[in-house]
């Protein structure tokens, strides 16, 4: 990585975003308060167990959450200084899939069943690139043979496509305007251990390739190794710790990145799922009213269970949000 | 694709002749005698017994049914009983109408039923979707026959606007075409709004917005043309259903189309007409399904895929 | 940790039945608003329609010359008919007709569709296609053409009405019973079933058929709408049961002549054809409501 964080420009910050949404009248605490930042060309990790609002934070980012459900969203959102929670619909739209796009987890769903693969490339060429249909066309081809798919192979459909294949076309995309912002959530998940290993490559060497950042979605601890200069790892909607990878690998200091990290018993092993912690993280339309980890924490007191719990800076620019640790337990 | 269609094609032969048997057999044992009614009360038994023997009515009923079937097969639906015209030739002739009836209507209801619900879809649950949803069930719940005459009694009574029956030009359309759509169209208003509501969360759709389209692009670009097969589907068979079912709405504007001719025929026991009506009505109803099939494969290139596959095992 | 365990059983506190139960799906039309409307005009139109020769002021057959075409007044609520009959009597008492056509056409559906869709999806093979192709044939025609067609050879007549239409309403139970006995058919319950021996009758009897229930009560309450409407349409046309007997759609046909002058004739037997089939309709919905899961929020 020569990616190093000097001299760097501030790409994105995020500051105490909130996300509610609603089911059957209940409101469902998605994510609360979530705070980071990402410079020009780097990568940031969010990192935690399904469920925790990771892909809230994303698609609150693209402001693509589901309008049905969504109660209510906010916080503040800078992309290059533009705040993007409150930026006109027609204005978002110029950044969507131009400066910011984004990777889903399941390649599957996320492409469009009657639509040629290259149409579906090319269809976002033209339209932020202002191309004629068949240069937006020759475009997404030359974008195709990018991700590793050869041009006679461009006038098919999505079914006649493998998982693997199918999130390369995602990923072209993706990538397809050169944008400078890259949200990928969990974009390895659903595919193969093999083929995972390939997606991510490519997916680097494209990263490299044209200075985008990126925000890595995972519960795979191995891509954050591979991929991430920051981490902040995801609880309940909350960001509980927060620093370089190089802090969070070799200091996990909340009780939870301690599980999580430390139950990494050999990195020659291939650890996949993490659900090292014991017991389940809080049902979100009932949150507790202290820090979110206490009912699973061992070294909760009461202290912990009465109020929400701020961020504590441990060392440089790497954050925990607990109340024990610094006080050395 | 071609080798699909010719398989289709040759399935419905023995859905066809089925029917063809099935509905002469019925014919054949309905009580009442079609002689007794075509020469009134009055008639001698010397005069039945000819006109028995004129109608080929006093062989018997496996040498009459072949006789029938060999007919069709050269497209001779036989001649009615009343007028001795060639039922096929009046069936020809009284196409064009229901074509044209049907066609109208079909337009109507995909023009106007579609777009009503696609908003309610987007706006699903909303005073305004609720609204549109119980409007388009009052639709399914209206005697398209008692619309008709309500239509008829502003429009043509009251107003004087429109004519109330009759063929001619574009005007004595619009009030069948309105009668016979009311169904239809709530009936496509409904479908199109569950289907859609399903693709719409899907994650394509979300791809879609995420690319940076406009909504509009989004919704009838990448979501509809997923949700259309089973919109196809209700489509296909109303279609199927106006061309052979327009019955009521034709009597009650007098428009002489085959649902119509069929009527007559039931009432006068004009057997002919009425087997040859139905045979016909069959034949386009499974033209129609073979259709909305094939758009199928147009639509959705999983399903043509699937076709091609299937007529290669064949 | 005790909080989440809170939550979920406090929603189940609510309905402790499971969806789909009988009880599930009454809390759930309770609090359709639409639904309660529907049920309770049905049920007031049936108790009405046996009560109103006792409580009509004038007989449904009872002509009274000198009020003939009379317009909707105190006297006569909903007006006169052509031979002076009082519309509103003749709606109450034909009420019945309309209801019981609907309902029983659609028993006679359900009952035959639901054996056939049973055979053809349990035996499959051969059976299974014998069954399907002839039900084929019944769908190569429209639903009223095929009504149509059967009570020409019937004749008219209130019974002729219902097996006309019943006969007509066969192929959409059976095919829905099929498909949810292949489903149910290839779940894991059932071989569990079979690998304690049950007989065939018992496991299509005690878990198949159960487990079809669901869909089947949505496909019974729409049925009864459209037999109702097409009942209607049979009458209209005079296939269906005829003048005198006050059906609605015998009602219309009669009136049609004198709509130019008296729409009122032929405006309330429409109305009320319409409301009725509404309600079904209403109800029909919520209960689909009730079972879809994907509704369900």
């Amino acid at each position: 990585m020569e990616h190093t964080k000097s001299n760097k420009k501030e790409l994105l910050s995020v500051r105490n975003l909130v996300v509610e949404y609603t089911s059957g009248g209940e409101a469902i605490h998605a994510v609360n308060g979530v705070s980071f930042e990402l410079e020009e060309g780097s990568t940031i990790g969010l990192v935690g167990e399904t469920g925790a609002g990771k892909t809230s934070i994303a698609r609150a980012i693209l402001r693509i959450l589901p309008d049905h459900a969504t109660r209510a969203v906010s916080g503040e959102v800078y992309f290059k200084g533009k705040e993007l929670l409150t930026l006109p619909e027609n204005e978002m739209r110029t950044l969507r899939g131009k400066s910011i796009s984004m990777i889903f987890q399941d390649p599957m769903t996320a492409l469009n069943p009657v639509k040629t693969v290259v149409d579906q490339i090319a269809e976002g060429i033209r339209l932020h690139q202002k191309m004629g249909k068949a240069e937006s066309i020759r475009e997404a081809v030359k974008m195709l043979e990018t991700v590793g798919i050869s041009e006679d192979r461009a006038n098919e459909y999505p079914h006649q496509f493998s998982g693997g294949m199918k999130q390369r076309v995602v990923i072209a995309i993706a990538l397809a305007c050169n944008p400078e912002l890259l949200i990928a959530a969990e974009p390895t998940t659903a595919l193969d251990v093999t083929i995972q290993a390939q997606v991510l490559d490519l997916m680097q060497k494209l990263q490299k390739d044209r200075g985008t950042a990126m925000i890595m979605i995972t519960h795979d601890l191995g891509v954050v190794a591979g991929v991430c200069d920051t981490v902040a790892v995801v609880y309940a909607g909350e960001v509980i710790e927060y620093g370089s990878k190089e802090d969070l690998f070799d200091h996990p200091t909340h009780p939870y990145t301690q599980g999580l990290f430390g139950a990494l018993p050999d990195l020659t092993k291939n650890v996949k799922r993490l659900s090292p912690v014991e017991g389940l993280p809080p049902d979100p339309t009932n949150l507790p009213a202290g820090c979110s980890f206490a009912p699973r924490c061992k070294y909760a007191t009461d202290a912990c269970r009465q109020a929400p719990v701020g961020m504590t800076e441990m060392t440089e620019k790497h954050f925990v949000r607990c109340i024990n640790c610094g006080k050395e337990a | 694709m071609l080798r699909y269609v010719g398989k289709r094609l040759l399935q419905m032969i023995p859905i066809l002749l089925t029917v063809a048997i099935l509905i002469f057999t019925l014919m054949y044992f309905v009580p009442g005698d079609p002689v007794q009614i075509l020469l009134g009360d009055s008639a001698t038994p010397e005069q039945i017994a000819e006109a028995r023997v004129r109608l080929g009515l006093d062989k018997p009923y496996l040498i009459r049914l072949w006789n029938y079937l060999v007919g069709i097969i050269h497209l001779d639906f036989g001649t009615s009983y009343l007028t001795g015209s060639s039922v096929a030739a009046e069936l020809f002739s009284r196409f064009p109408r229901t074509l044209t009836l049907s066609s109208l209507s079909i337009l109507f209801t995909i023009v106007i039923g579609i777009p009503i619900g696609i908003q309610c879809a987007i706006n699903a649950n909303k005073l305004s979707d609720k609204i549109w949803m119980f409007l388009t069930m009052l639709g399914n719940s209206m005697p398209g026959f008692w619309l008709a005459l309500m239509l008829v009694i502003i429009f043509s009574v009251q107003l004087g606007l429109l004519p109330s029956n009759g063929t001619g030009g574009i005007e004595y359309y619009i009030l069948p075409v309105v009668a016979n759509s009311i169904g239809s169209l709530a009936d496509i208003a409904r479908q199109t709004r569950s289907s859609m509501l399903e693709v719409i969360r899907s994650d394509y759709v979300v791809t879609a917005r995420s690319k940076g389209l406009p909504e509009n692009d989004v919704i009838w670009k990448h979501a509809l043309p997923n949700a259309l097969i089973p919109i196809i589907t209700v489509c296909g068979s109303r279609f199927g259903f106006m061309l052979g079912g327009t019955v009521i709405i034709e009597s009650v504007f007098s428009i002489p189309g085959i649902g119509m001719y069929m009527v007559n025929g039931i009432n006068s026991r004009d057997y002919p007409v009425v087997q040859g009506s139905i045979i016909y009505i069959a034949f386009i109803f499974a033209i129609i399904m073979l259709i909305t099939d094939l758009i199928y494969a147009y639509v959705d290139p999983r399903i043509k895929a699937q076709y091609v596959k299937a007529a290669k095992k064949a | 940790m005790a909080k989440k365990k809170n939550s979920p059983a406090k929603k189940q506190g609510a309905g402790s039945e499971r969806p789909g139960s009988f009880s599930y799906i009454w809390r759930k039309i309770r609090k359709n608003p639409g639904a309660m409307l529907g049920l309770i005009f049905v049920i007031a139109l049936f108790v009405l329609s046996f009560l109103s020769p006792y409580i009509c002021k004038y007989g449904y057959d009872e002509i009274v010359m000198k009020s003939r075409f009379a317009l909707p007044s105190l006297d006569h609520l909903l007006g006169c008919d052509e031979v002076g009959r009082d519309i509103l009597s003749r709606i109450l008492y034909g009420a019945k007709y309309t209801l019981s056509i609907g309902i029983l056409s659609v028993a006679v559906s359900c009952v035959l569709g639901v054996i056939l869709g049973a055979i053809a999806g349990y035996f499959g093979g051969i059976v299974d296609t014998l069954i399907m192709r002839f039900l084929d044939v019944f769908q190569a025609f429209p639903n009223i053409l095929l009504a149509i067609a059967i009570s020409a050879v019937l004749g008219s007549g209130f019974d002729k009405v219902i097996y006309a239409i019943g006969i007509s309403g066969i192929p959409n139970f059976a095919r829905m019973m099929r498909a949810n006995i292949l489903t149910v058919r290839n779940s894991e319950f059932i071989e569990a079933a079979t690998s304690i021996n049950c007989t065939t009758f018992r496991i299509i009897l005690h878990h198949v058929i159960p487990n079809a229930i669901s869909p089947l009560i949505v496909q019974v309450a729409m049925g009864i709408a459209s037999a109702a409407l097409s009942a209607s349409g049979l009458s209209f046309l005079g296939f269906g049961v005829q003048a005198p007997i006050p059906e609605w759609g015998a009602m219309l046909a009669s009136a049609r002549g004198y709509m130019r002058d008296y729409p009122h004739m032929v405006i309330i037997p429409g109305l009320f054809i319409m409301l009725t089939v509404l309600s079904f309709n209403l109800v029909g919905d919520a209960i689909r409501d009730a079972l879809d899961p994907k509704l369900r929020d």
